[in-house]
């Protein structure tokens, strides 16, 4: 086996007593694999909460080796539309349990990602193969998850992960990769993570590589530079004025980099948050103009221009500084 | 210049004024000077050299009209074929062939000239053989022939070498105003210079300003240069001029009409005044002309979800009155527009694009989150942790990457992506072993 080398994955959860902050849930899982069986489930909540850590903590302790065989993980946001969720589903779902098992799980993460009519189509799938198949679906909005499926479902819901269950964590992979965390460090981190444990365990593994001290003042470096750095240059060329140097990084991020108009949006939406050199007023007023372009890029035709004119707004409010 | 006065007098009140005046004889052709002596030396040596001309240049300069005066000049009787009208080979043959074999009936004298229009325009599975039957028409001819084409290189290379190509150029504006005052005269329209020349720097060729007149000066005694401004707009217009329009004109109304002459749908057009807006405006007009563009593209948005193109129009007002209404500040001197650059970005971005995904892909499996996630969110991670030569080697080894791929993660070209993928296959063949030998009882 190659070595694993990234940490969100060499300290995943391998049993449901592994999986970090979330033990009301957990605990009620727990006592489905002591009865062998398991209704369809419905994870919502935040991202690095531990939604797919649970589903194949879930698997593991379930189907004991023969889990890779019986557990199958599609993304919905990946796949082209419902056919190919579908026909994955359906391979998948002809052949029998291997082992002991008596059905197999499929983990649809990512299932808001659906249309209405295409979770519709979902759930005749649901039914067709129910007698063979578990699913458990993940979401952050069970409100973006139609009636039908959530009434099929036992629905669990996620919370962010409190600061304890981060700091214990992080502790724990710090001292398992002779790392010395200072207080401050882990209050940054803590900071910087929200509640989100993959970005609390990134942030700590990218520290590691400026080296074995891990402060406040390294976290916040690494934070500003896990945004890509057009960010931060599409910022401030904008608040600067140049519309054109704005835009060129713009569509390094939409063209090259491949982020959606959301991702852009959100991660000038968090480098705003934290912008030195803007009065507070002004934040306030780019903040509105943020809440107004993100509306305005799930009703429109082309992010690139909704995006744009952002841009122009924050060249206005960049001169009036 | 006495005979089509005379002409005109049998000619009905509503015929188009390009008919009614359309040039005679060779001298009245206006411009294109060259080619026309080019073409009167054709015809008089007939039989010398090639068989059959092309006359190519861009539409309604006066290549038909200079066929047709040919002609007249000549005394030759006319036989015109339209290429797209009647595209199969054997009414080529039956029609071109026939007259381009027998003669008249005049006797050997008199010729006739087969005009064969569009002759760019014969290609397609209908025009099967089509080609084919105009060269094996142009070999046999006894008679003169004229192809008249725009685009002389859309012809194929045998029919090009039959020919003896004379090109027409683009009339200057200047040029074609002696004309329009001469009409005008004629029609009993008085006239300002001023609204001639209006009406010649707004048209894009000889015709187009000749409809334009006709379309304005009809029923009216004086023609003033405001009467053309408002009257222009129903021309169909280039997406510069209309852009022009947005960009400087100052009534809103004359914007929106000159997008509708457009073959434009909104779709692309709001990426040509997307493209070119930064170019005009600034500061505060810049952020209300995108706000006007934005809501433009809400409305796109709402189109395409529904399906309702009733709402094009509102997106089509706020790209052109909407993007005008913004500029508060007088509009500086010539503009170089440009095409869209994202089109052209986005087809230059295609490798780095599919280097950056397969790597999404490896990412979002072995990390469980969806290639979104791993673009947005993790690509930027990767790359800080590749700034560290042994980190990056071992997660080379874990995602199993391509050098491409470990070149993208270090924003480096050089021979650094080199090294660590050969330290990444080496860890990887290792491991392989050490799985050999240790099941290798199995």
């Amino acid at each position: 086996m190659i070595k694993e080398e990234i940490w969100t994955e060499k300290y995943r959860p391998e049993t449901l007593g592994e999986v970090v902050g979330q033990d009301d849930i957990t605990e009620r899982l727990k006592s489905y694999v002591k009865s062998g069986n398991l209704p369809h489930l419905l994870f919502s909540g935040p991202a690095g909460v531990g939604k797919t850590a649970s589903a194949i903590a879930i698997a593991k302790e379930l189907f004991g080796e023969a889990w890779i065989n019986n557990f199958t993980e599609l993304n919905a946001s990946d796949e082209r539309g419902i056919d190919v969720v579908r026909n994955q589903i359906k391979n998948f779902a002809r052949t029998a349990p291997l082992g002991a098992a008596s059905f197999k799980i499929i983990f649809l993460d990512e299932a808001d990602a659906l249309t209405p009519d295409a979770q519709n189509a979902l759930r005749r799938t649901m039914e067709r193969f129910s007698a063979t198949c578990r699913f458990i679906l993940s979401c952050n909005y069970s409100s973006k998850i139609i009636e039908p499926i959530q009434s099929r479902c036992s629905v669990y819901r996620f919370r962010p992960i409190s600061d304890g269950a981060i700091e214990k964590r992080i502790k724990y992979i710090a001292s398992e990769e002779k790392l010395k965390v200072t207080e401050d460090g882990l209050d940054a981190i803590k900071y910087v993570a929200r509640g989100d444990m993959r970005r609390a365990i990134n942030a700590l593994q990218a520290a590691a590589v400026l080296g074995k001290k891990i402060d406040a003042e390294v976290i916040y470096k690494i934070a500003t530079m896990a945004r890509p750095e057009e960010i931060n240059e599409l910022i401030e060329f904008a608040l600067g004025g140049d519309f054109m140097g704005a835009r060129d990084k713009l569509d390094v991020l939409l063209i090259e980099q491949g982020l959606s108009g959301e991702d852009v949006i959100n991660q000038i939406h968090r480098a705003i948050m934290d912008f030195g050199g803007i009065s507070e007023k002004t934040r306030v007023q780019l903040l509105d103009k943020i809440g107004e372009i993100d509306f305005r890029l799930t009703e429109g035709a082309n992010e690139r221009i909704q995006l744009e004119a952002l841009i122009a707004h924050f060249m206005l409010a960049g001169s009036k500084e | 210049m006495t005979k089509v006065n005379l002409l005109m007098a049998y000619v009905p009140m509503m015929i188009e004024w390009t008919e009614k005046y359309r040039p005679r004889t060779l001298s009245d052709i206006v411009g294109n000077g060259k080619a026309v002596a080019e073409l009167k030396k054709w015809a008089e040596d007939w039989g010398v050299d090639k068989k059959a001309t092309i006359l190519y240049g861009p539409p309604g300069i006066g290549k038909t009209s200079a066929a047709y005066a040919l002609a007249n000049d000549m005394g030759w009787e006319v036989i015109e074929l339209n290429a797209s009208d009647q595209r199969t080979a054997a009414i080529i043959q039956k029609i071109a062939g026939s007259a381009a074999q027998t003669g008249t009936f005049e006797g050997v004298s008199g010729r006739r000239l087969i005009i064969l229009d569009e002759a760019d325009n014969i290609y397609g599975n209908a025009d099967r053989g089509g080609v084919n039957a105009i060269v094996d028409v142009i070999k046999k001819t006894n008679q003169p022939i004229v192809l008249i084409a725009n685009e002389y290189y859309d012809m194929s290379k045998t029919l090009r070498s039959l020919c003896k190509p004379i090109q027409f150029r683009s009339i200057q504006s200047r040029s074609i105003i002696p004309l329009l005052r001469r009409i005008c005269r004629d029609e009993g329209v008085d006239y300002d210079i001023e609204a001639l020349e209006v009406i010649v720097t707004k048209a894009s060729d000889l015709r187009s300003a000749i409809n334009d007149l006709q379309a304005i000066a009809q029923g009216r005694k004086k023609l003033s240069a405001e009467d053309v401004v408002i009257g222009i707009r129903d021309t169909k217009g280039s997406i510069f001029k209309v852009m022009t329009e947005i960009f400087k004109g100052s009534d809103p109304r004359e914007a929106l009409y000159a997008s509708y002459t457009l073959d434009e749908n909104p779709e692309d057009f709001i990426h040509w005044i997307d493209e070119n807006m930064p170019r005009e405006y600034k500061g505060e007009d810049l952020a209300n002309g995108f706000e006007s563009l934005s809501r433009a593209d809400v409305f796109l948005g709402r189109v395409r979800r529904r399906q309702n193109y009733g709402l094009w129009k509102h997106a089509g007002e706020m790209m052109t009155c909407g993007v005008q209404a913004a500029r508060s500040q007088e509009p500086h001197g010539y503009t170089p527009y440009q095409p869209p650059s994202l089109w052209k970005k986005l087809g230059q971005a295609k490798s780095v694009r599919a280097v950056r995904d397969s790597i999404a892909t490896k990412i979002g499996k072995h990390c469980h989150v969806s290639q979104r996630y791993a673009r947005a969110e993790l690509i930027p991670f990767f790359k800080m942790l590749f700034k560290k030569k042994e980190c990056a080697i071992g997660i080379s080894a874990t995602l199993d990457l391509s050098q491409n791929e470990i070149a993208f993660l270090l924003d480096t070209k050089d021979s650094g992506a080199q090294k660590i993928y050969d330290s990444a296959q080496k860890r990887i063949m290792l491991a392989e072993e050490h799985a050999i030998e240790t099941f290798g009882g199995f």
